[in-house]
This record gives C-alpha cells, sequence and structure tokens, in this order.
C-alpha cells in the first residue's frame, strides 16, 4: 500500500519517481481495459509456452516421423491428433509458438530501428533530406505488402531467416511515416530550443529527447501490427517461401493440412487457429495499449 | 483492429466454404449417354495433334485422331494397325511401306488416303512446335520431309529414315501423338496465311477417330460427341464432357453427388473414405510416370559411386509406399516404367542402415555429410522428402529439406546449382528410348551442352554407357534390344546418380455404373470408347 502510495505521489520528489509514476498509472489505466489484458494473457501465454516447450512436450515428437501413426484423431497419446506423416500436433503446434515468436521478434528488431533512423531524419531536419526519405518510403508503399515480401523471399530463397528479412524490407515504412510526424510536432518544443541553446548536437537531441518520445507510439503501432507480421509470415510459409519442412512452422502445417480438410480437419486447423488465437492477442493487446495512450495524451 | 479483425473473419469464411458446400445428398444423375469427367483442363494450349504436347490435350487428340498405328484399348501391350493395315520393313531398316486400310472415311465423308498420312507427318515437321523433335530426330527437317515421306499411290505411305533407329522405335513413333492423321482436304480449307491450319485445328477437328471435338471452352470444359462410323464400332456413350475441376475437395462432393461420373485428381486421403460408398468405385492401374531423387556429382561426397549406394540404401521406400503413398504408388527402380518394353522388375535397394554405414565409412565418410534435398511443395514431393530426411540421417547423413514451387526447382535441376532434389518423369512416346535417352545420354558435359539430359543435369561423364543407349536404340533384333536395355537399367540404377523409388498407379474413382473404364499407361492410351453406363 505504501508502494502504491509512493508511486501515485501528486508531488514526487525525484525524476526517478515520476517515471516510476506515469508508468504505474498507465498499467492502471490498462488494467481496467478488459480486452486488453485478455490480449497481454494471451501474450503471455504464448511466451511462456515458447519458453517451456520441452517441458510441456516431448521435443521429439514434433520431428519424428512415425508412418503407421498417421492422421489419428484426437486421442491421449495424441491430444490434437497426428498429421500426414504421423507427427503429434500438439507438440508441433507448441513448438511453432518458437518459430512464430522467433519471427515477431526478429522482424521488430530491424523494423524499429530502420523506420527510426529514416523517419526521424526526415522529420528533424526538413527540407530536402525530408522529401528524399519519404520519396524512397513511398516507394515502398506503393507495393502490396505480402506481394512484396512474396517477391523478396522467392529472390532471396525459402528459409526463415530470409523470410524475416523479406517480412521486415516491407514493413517499416509505416514506422518511418510515423517516427517523422511525431518529430515533426516535437520538433519546434522550448525543450528540443533548450537543448540546441546550451549547445547540443543534432544527434545527441535526437537521441535523447525525441527517440523517447516517439517510442511509445511506436511500439503501440508495433504491436497492432504483429498480427499482421504473423499473418504474413505464415502466408510465406503456406507457400513453402517460410521455414523450411519439417520445422513446425504453422503456415506450413495448414498447407499441408489443406489436402485432407474434409476428412482430417484438425491437421489444418488446429495451427489455423493457433495462428488466429495469437493474431488476435497481439490485436486487442495493440489496442488496449493505443486506448491507454491516447487517455494519457 | 477493425481492419485485421474483418480480415480474420473474411480468413475463417473462406475456410469453412467448402464446408458450406457441403450440402445434402441430392442425387443429379448424369445423362445416360453421356460421360462427364472431372479434372485439371487448364494444361490444354491448344487441340491441333499436330503442335499439342500438354498431357490433357493428347488424352484428347488420342480419342479424336486416328493414328497410323495404334495400341488399342482391346490389348494395350499389342501394336495394332491404325490408320495403316499393316507394314513392312525395309532390308536397310530405314525405309517403312505402311498399307492404308481401305473404306475409311473421315467425319466430313473425305475418304482416308496415303495423302493425308503423309501430309499429317509432313506438317509436324515443317511447323516444328512443341513436339516435332519426335519426327526431326530421325532426320527430317522442312527442306527434305517431302521427299521422304510421301504417298506412292492413295493407300501406299513410304517413309525413310536417315538416322539410324530400331525398327520397334519407328514404329512405336507411329503410334504417338505426332502420327494422327488429319483431313487435309477440310484442313486446307481452313488454312490461313500458310499456316497449314494450325489456328484453325486449335479449336476444331479434322478426323476419323472414335470423337469429333464440339467445343473447348479453356478452364472451363471440353465436349465431345461420337463418330458413329468409326471404324471399330460407334462408341458406347454419345457424348464426353471434361470438365475442369482443379480441386480434389471438389471432385469428390461432385462424384458423391452424381454430377460427375469420373473423378481424376483425388488424393489417397480422399480415397478411402470413399471406398465405404457403394455408389463410387475405385480402379488402380499402373502409369508410366517416375519418382526419383536425383544427386549432383558436384557436391563433393556424391561422386563417390560407394556414397550414392549409401544413400539409395538409407530410402525406407516399402514405409512410404504402404503409407502415405499406398495405393497411388508402388516400389519401382529402373529408369523404364513396368508395362514398356524392355521393363524390369529390379529392386535391388531397401533400407538397410548397417550397410549404408559401412560404405560411407569406406568412403571416407563415416560420420556423413551434409546435403541439400530440393523438393516442390506439391504432395507428394515434400512427404517424401521428410521420409528421406529421417531415414539418410540414420546413416548420418544430415539433410536440409529446400522447398520451392514446382517451376523454382526445375530451375534448379536445369540450371545444376542443385544437391539433390526429388522429381518426377512423365515418359514422352511409347519405347524405352524416350526415357533412356534422357537418363542414359552424358557424353557431353559442356556448358550449354548438345541436350540437357539427366547425367548432364547431375554431371554424370559416362561415355561408354551412351554409346550402349545408342547402340540399344539401333538394334533391328528385338529380342537383343529387350535384354540390352535390361543390362542397361542395372547398370543405371546400381551405378547412377539417381535413386529410383516409384511408379505410380492411375487411381481413378467413378460412380459403380460404369463399366469398361480402359487401364492405359498414359495419355495416349486413355480411349474413352469402350466405357458405358450399365
Amino acid at each position: 500500500m505504501q508502494m502504491r502510495a509512493w508511486l501515485l505521489d501528486p508531488a514526487p520528489a525525484s525524476r526517478r519517481q515520476a517515471q516510476l509514476g506515469g508508468w504505474f498509472r498507465a498499467w492502471l489505466a490498462f488494467r481496467r481495459n478488459t480486452l486488453g489484458m485478455i490480449g497481454l494473457g494471451i501474450v503471455l501465454l504464448l511466451i511462456g509456452v515458447a519458453a517451456f516447450a520441452p517441458l510441456i512436450v516431448d521435443p521429439a515428437s514434433a520431428l519424428t516421423q512415425v508412418l503407421a501413426d498417421r492422421l489419428q484423431p484426437s486421442s491421449w497419446a495424441h491430444p490434437f491428433g497426428t498429421d500426414e506423416l504421423g507427427r503429434d500436433i500438439l507438440a508441433r503446434v507448441v513448438f511453432g509458438a518458437r518459430i512464430t515468436l522467433t519471427i515477431v521478434v526478429l522482424v521488430s528488431l530491424i523494423v524499429v530501428p530502420i523506420g527510426l533512423a529514416i523517419g526521424l531524419p526526415a522529420g528533424y531536419f526538413g527540407g530536402w533530406i525530408d522529401a528524399a526519405l519519404m520519396r524512397f518510403t513511398d516507394i515502398f508503399l506503393a507495393f502490396p505488402r505480402l506481394v512484396l515480401a512474396l517477391a523478396f523471399a522467392a529472390a532471396l530463397g525459402p528459409g526463415i531467416e530470409n523470410a524475416v528479412i523479406a517480412i521486415a524490407l516491407t514493413a517499416w515504412p509505416p514506422y518511418a511515416r510515423l517516427a517523422r510526424a511525431e518529430t515533426l510536432t516535437r520538433r519546434r518544443s522550448e525543450f528540443i530550443q533548450a537543448a540546441e541553446l546550451q549547445g547540443a548536437s543534432h544527434l545527441r537531441i535526437i537521441a535523447t529527447q525525441i527517440v523517447p518520445l516517439c517510442l511509445p507510439s511506436v511500439i503501440i503501432r508495433l504491436t497492432l501490427d504483429m498480427a499482421g507480421i504473423i499473418l504474413t509470415a505464415a502466408g510465406l510459409g503456406f507457400l513453402g517461401l517460410g521455414a523450411q519442412p519439417p520445422s513446425p512452422e504453422w503456415g506450413a502445417m495448414v498447407s499441408t493440412g489443406r489436402e485432407v480438410l474434409l476428412d482430417q480437419w484438425w491437421v489444418a486447423t488446429i495451427p489455423g487457429l493457433a495462428i488466429f488465437v495469437t493474431s488476435l492477442g497481439f490485436n486487442l493487446l495493440g489496442d488496449g495499449l493505443r486506448d491507454v495512450s491516447s487517455g494519457r495524451g | 483492429m477493425f481492419k485485421l479483425t474483418r480480415r480474420q473473419a473474411l480468413a475463417a469464411f473462406s475456410a469453412m466454404a467448402p464446408v458450406a458446400t457441403w450440402s445434402p445428398k441430392v442425387e443429379a444423375a448424369t445423362p445416360r449417354d453421356a460421360l462427364v469427367i472431372a479434372k485439371s483442363i487448364d494444361d490444354i494450349i491448344t487441340l491441333d495433334p499436330g503442335e499439342c504436347y500438354e498431357l490433357t490435350g493428347i488424352e484428347i487428340c488420342t480419342n479424336l485422331y486416328d493414328r497410323i498405328l495404334r495400341y488399342e484399348a482391346d490389348d494395350l501391350s499389342k501394336m495394332v494397325g491404325g490408320i495403316a493395315e499393316s507394314w513392312e520393313v525395309g532390308a536397310d531398316g530405314k525405309t517403312y511401306t505402311f498399307k492404308i486400310r481401305p473404306g475409311q472415311k473421315f467425319m466430313s465423308g473425305n475418304a482416308v488416303t496415303a495423302e493425308d498420312c503423309a501430309w499429317s507427318l509432313q506438317r509436324v515437321v515443317i511447323m516444328n512446335k512443341t513436339s516435332g523433335f519426335l519426327l526431326t530426330q530421325f532426320g527430317w527437317n522442312k527442306d527434305n520431309v517431302k521427299e521422304l515421306v510421301k504417298a506412292t499411290s492413295p493407300d501406299t505411305l513410304v517413309i525413310n529414315v536417315p538416322a539410324a533407329f530400331a525398327p520397334t522405335l519407328v514404329l512405336n513413333m507411329m503410334t504417338s501423338i505426332v502420327a494422327s492423321v488429319v483431313d487435309m482436304k477440310t484442313a486446307l480449307a481452313n488454312e490461313k496465311d500458310g499456316d497449314l491450319a494450325n489456328a484453325w485445328l486449335k479449336t476444331n477437328s479434322a478426323s476419323s477417330g472414335a470423337y469429333k471435338l464440339v467445343a473447348w471452352r479453356p478452364n472451363e470444359s471440353v465436349t465431345l460427341e461420337a463418330n458413329p462410323a468409326f471404324r471399330l464400332g460407334a462408341p458406347k456413350l454419345r457424348r464426353v464432357i471434361m470438365r475442369h475441376v482443379p480441386e480434389p475437395g471438389s471432385q469428390r462432393l461432385q462424384l458423391e453427388r452424381g454430377d460427375i461420373d469420373v473423378a481424376r485428381g483425388l488424393t489417397p486421403d480422399q480415397l478411402t473414405p470413399l471406398a465405404a460408398n457403394k455408389d463410387i468405385r475405385v480402379e488402380s492401374f499402373p502409369g508410366a510416370n517416375n519418382f526419383y531423387a536425383i544427386m549432383n556429382l558436384k557436391h563433393g561426397p556424391l561422386a563417390d559411386v560407394r556414397v550414392r549406394r549409401a544413400v539409395k540404401m538409407l530410402v525406407d521406400y516399402q514405409a512410404m509406399a504402404n503409407t502415405f503413398l499406398k495405393d497411388r504408388f508402388f516400389v519401382h527402380q529402373t529408369f523404364l516404367p513396368i508395362g514398356y518394353f524392355g521393363a524390369t522388375p529390379y529392386n535391388p535397394f531397401k533400407l538397410d542402415v548397417e550397410g549404408a554405414k559401412r560404405l560411407l565409412a569406406e568412403a571416407g565418410y563415416p560420420n556423413g555429410f551434409e546435403v541439400r534435398l530440393s523438393a516442390n511443395t506439391n504432395n507428394p514431393f515434400p512427404q517424401i522428402a521428410q521420409a528421406m530426411q529421417q531415414t539418410m540421417a540414420l546413416g548420418g547423413i544430415k539433410v536440409t529439406i529446400a522447398s520451392g514451387d514446382a517451376r523454382q526447382v526445375i530451375g534448379e535441376i536445369r540450371g545444376r546449382t542443385f544437391q539433390m532434389a526429388v522429381i518426377s518423369w512423365a515418359p514422352d512416346y511409347f519405347d524405352p528410348h524416350t526415357n533412356a535417352d534422357f537418363f542414359v545420354q552424358g557424353e557431353d558435359m559442356s556448358d550449354p551442352p548438345k541436350a540437357r539430359t539427366g547425367p548432364w543435369r547431375a554431371s554424370w561423364l559416362i561415355p561408354e554407357l551412351t554409346a550402349e543407349m545408342r547402340k540399344a536404340a539401333q538394334e533391328l533384333d528385338g529380342k537383343k534390344r529387350e535384354q540390352m536395355y535390361i543390362e542397361l537399367q542395372k547398370k543405371v540404377t546400381d551405378e547412377g546418380p539417381y535413386v529410383w523409388m516409384f511408379q505410380n498407379n492411375w487411381v481413378i474413382a467413378m460412380r459403380s455404373n460404369l463399366q469398361g473404364y480402359p487401364k492405359g499407361l498414359f495419355e495416349d492410351q486413355f480411349f474413352y470408347r469402350t466405357i458405358s453406363k450399365t
């Protein structure tokens, strides 16, 4: 209780207390958002499943083919049944969570820096730098995202690393736009001018003053985009351009299951549900975060 | 969020679409005098028998046009006369004389003469489209073909083959699509700008065969009508309609409802549940396609014949054929499919991990090696690739699978950048030379070579075997020729860069009131005229 009072103190004694208090208030607001909390729960569950995958299921059963046991319906030994090569679908879905998370994390790690690196200078310096960087961004925005990702993945060759690169190459433009817009709104602020008067370099101002202010909206945007990234990755996997067999990528699993959809519906449906639930989770979480941030702003 | 939920809703709907069409059974039988076949027909580009070389097109043409010689539905293993009633091979093995069967008529009413036969062969060579090589390999070209292919009288066709080829090969060629006999007068009446009626014949027929073409609507349907005056008697069903139904799921539903009589693209996992339905019968008989993996000798370890043998011992052929390939494939480990002249049931390889390990150790790879295996994403290639990956790992060979669409994989193989790849092969005509020429011609490894054959793709330099293969193509004695092919196949299976795995079965699901479905090996033999309904 004391902690809570300290955090919610309207007159914080230190900078740290103010910052932590701000975070805590945001959390309190977020907690009231039921859908957002459900989304958070799903995402945490996904992370938990991915982290503890070897404890939940036997790692070997995700990859070992038992041709005699192919296309078995749900049973105690195989709660979600088996696929066309007799592998346990539960184990594959669980290990597939790792692949999905890896893709999502790697894409985020690539997309955010690229987006910021292009958007911040554009907004900060303006003029011809802005024009050049934004026209470059426009070129990428002019292509449909999945089609461009397909083209990149096909050109780079199939594989999970290349799928990540392909998705990242198509996902960064909105971040550049967003970073530029955020920068423009702060560019003329008094605290920036104060920093300039004190002789801070452009790089320093961007890194210490503007980036922290841009990050929250970028992160919210990223969370909302996660679902899109997961669907794009699944789409690439479905078309054979993502993770390669035998790795249990959800999109590829749906693709192989489609041939037996009428009689062994579970082979395609279970990984399909996994994609659906995960995308929904990220969407709800992103929505919740956005509501909180706009309420605060 | 709104946008994405809408997208998800759409995805959920499209996933449910096949279930939605699962409506209560309505018996809508097809007409009693018509045969309705469901199949993917998007490969048809033309129905001109002088140009057509696509599988579905060849199948339609074999029913439209009679050929100079034939393998008929009544006995698919025996070559008999078609348009020609008898034939003679000159003592030099280069001159062939065909006597035209008297009293035959085209559907236009014109008599079938040797002139029509000569003109039909000549136009294939002169137009020289996709299938032209079948005849130009005889040494024919557009300047000499009118000399070498001639009607000496209205009922005598004489052809001269300058290249050295066994008579059986030349005669077999006269049973292939390029020997389809076109009604010259009718065709020439529809000629445009000297195109030898190529444009008109694309969508019309001028034939003396069992059927005539009523309509071809690309990616929709092909409709044929019976020729009551056909020389072997009128076909039993008056109309044949082939409908474009690419999705196996829809084929199955339509077959169950009785909207179609024959489904030609069902996968085994759809066939199993059909077995319980007494309105539907599934027939299965051998096809002529080979499924195999090719190894590139440019990839270090694979250059050693012991390693190649080890790889062949690390594939569980029988387990695959018994499970996910059940009924659709059987184990066959030579380059000539069973049913072909010269074919032999030689299957020396089975899963033998210990033996393979010994060979690998002898070759200097006791701990195995790494290799990339390319496979396209269509069933059953990914499944075969993954099964190979698992068994090859038992011998220490670490396989990484690279999947792509069919064109990508073929591109890699043709560009010689692959390491190993799973692919299939369909023969071009009914003679062992069609496969031998492709799988055993390896004397030129330059880039680009004269012919992009299997050994060239795999960098397998075999001048002696190539010479043996050529001799077999020229052997005049049928018995000796057969023995030569058997020897050749054993050597290629034992030492070659091919992991021969399976030959396909055609698995055809049909309504149970259908009778007399012919068991054709390949498209040339998919006859409709014997099919009837009770």
